[in-house]
């Protein structure tokens, strides 16, 4: 069944080329993600401000914005004649990681927020009866909400490979060069090429399934953690 | 330590300590109904809960050297031997194996050092919450019914440990406590607690022996054990 894969309508789609997009784009806009989100969310967490409850609302608001919606913002602002388009990052993968950045930033953002709110606290309480400078005390709530952290930034992985609408509009789906494993299937689809298209989509789900594995993994030793 | 005219609304509940002292070097018990802010008091000299007004003077105690151990300890989602050394790791200093077995034997967990610590019983944590706030020798302890739910023979090592750190070097204790037969054989000073307010102050001779101040008695007369003879 993989033969597919190197058959010639593989070639003519650029199926093998789609796995190594999806893979670098994901990579790439995960680790941005994680970094920008887990960061943001400390911040929000520690400081009071007014609107911050405005913040926290928009923040729950973009974790459920429609992808194809941010793509459409980030076309608009990356395409040759928009605000950004001198950085000529319309139809590249630099394109695609930025409107993965901004779909999945606040989904990270949103899942450690919630935890830190929750343990924090309690975290900063206990760390000043041990002692502990503001310093010592972040890496320690940090520490303490690892597991939480692995697991928001797998939801984030998981989110990234299996969108479509985005990366459709802002890659421009170019065979080679921003055809992804899901506008591969799409693109298949329409030459009517079901069977390959099955094939893409299976790798996919293992690809799927792996991270939801680890995701489960993570989430059962974190429950066992409260199991006390 | 010395506060004065400490206040603090939470709620409907109003703290409001005009006057107490706890003086260095000795053990200090405070004991009170549920509710009349023994636990809200501790938090604000720890420093982990804001007052709104009035004044506490440390004597010169710094943060760090002050710790608490609570109603329900904050265990660290690692081992045992990592909660213990916490302290001394952020104080930057060497780990000393033997005074880490040291401890955990003295609080029956040596068997226990690599054991995840949210997995030990209740009594455990609360043992190992103690001895993680004694190992980096701290001026000021607050102990607020940490020893609950410890059993008989545990409660009695206990006690004794408190003593014999006293007479080796002395430091200063605030405990509280329900156990009043525990509060009478440690403490130097008692510190009766109602509605928010420290109302008698005396040593426990003359807390459990001869109380004069009428909320007390009523007090001593609801709790079952007999302090007389
Ligand atoms: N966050 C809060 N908001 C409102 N009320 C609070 C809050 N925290 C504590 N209180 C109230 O303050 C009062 C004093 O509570 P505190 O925990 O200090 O009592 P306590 O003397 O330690 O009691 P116990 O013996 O049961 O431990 C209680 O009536 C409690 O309901
Ligand atoms: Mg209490």
């Amino acid at each position: 069944m993989f033969e597919n894969l190197f058959s010639d309508y593989s070639l003519t789609v650029g199926m093998l080329d789609s796995i190594k997009v999806t893979l670098i784009m994901s990579v790439c806009s995960t680790t941005i993600s994680s970094v920008l989100g887990v960061f943001l969310a400390i911040m929000l967490e520690k400081h009071n401000f007014k609107g911050k409850k405005l913040v926290v609302r928009i923040n729950r608001t973009l974790m459920g914005a429609p992808p194809v919606v941010i793509g459409l913002l980030t076309y608009i602002l990356l395409r040759k004649k928009g605000p950004l388009g001198d950085l000529r990052w319309v139809f590249t993968i630099k394109g695609m990681v930025v409107a993965q950045t901004l779909i999945i930033t606040p989904i990270i953002c949103g899942m450690v927020y919630s935890y830190l709110v929750r343990t924090a606290p309690k975290i900063r309480a206990f760390a000043k009866t041990m002692g502990a400078d503001k310093w010592q005390t972040d890496k320690l709530i940090l520490s303490e909400i690892k597991n939480e952290i692995y697991f928001s930034i797998v939801t984030g992985f998981g989110r990234s490979i299996s969108e479509v609408g985005a990366v459709m509009l802002v890659g421009g789906n170019i065979k080679n060069r921003t055809r992804t494993m899901t506008t591969a299937i799409s693109t298949l689809k329409s030459a009517g090429e079901f069977e390959a298209g099955i094939v893409l989509g299976i790798i996919l789900m293992i690809m799927a399934f792996i991270v939801q594995s680890l995701a489960d993994y993570i989430r059962k030793e974190a429950t066992e953690d409260e199991n006390y | 330590m010395k506060i004065t005219d400490l206040k603090k609304q939470q709620g409907s509940f109003l703290l409001n300590v005009k006057n107490a002292q706890f003086e260095a070097g000795k053990v200090h018990g405070i004991i009170g109904a549920n509710g009349s802010g023994k636990t809200t008091l501790s938090k604000i000299i720890m420093g982990t809960l804001p007052y709104d007004s009035g004044s506490i003077d440390y004597e010169g105690l710094t943060d760090r050297d002050i710790t608490m151990t609570g109603q329900r300890p904050y265990l660290m989602h690692t081992s045992v031997y990592n909660n213990l050394i916490y302290p001394l790791k952020v104080r930057n200093r060497r780990i000393d194996e033997n005074l880490v077995d040291y401890w955990l034997e003295k609080a029956g967990l040596q068997d226990k050092k690599k054991q995840y610590a949210l997995s030990l019983s209740s009594g455990e944590q609360q043992k190992l919450s103690f001895i993680r706030a004694l190992i980096f020798k701290p001026k000021l302890v607050i102990v607020d019914e940490t020893l609950s739910n410890l059993d008989p023979d545990s409660a009695d090592l206990f006690e004794r440990l408190i003593l014999e750190q006293q007479q080796k070097d002395p430091i200063t204790w605030i405990t509280i406590s329900h156990q009043l037969v525990h509060i009478r054989k440690i403490c130097d000073m008692v510190h009766f607690m109602e509605k928010g307010n420290i109302i008698e102050k005396a040593t426990p001779q003359e807390m459990f022996v001869n109380p004069t101040n009428p909320s007390v008695i009523k007090y001593l007369a609801s709790t079952e054990v007999s302090f007389k003879g």
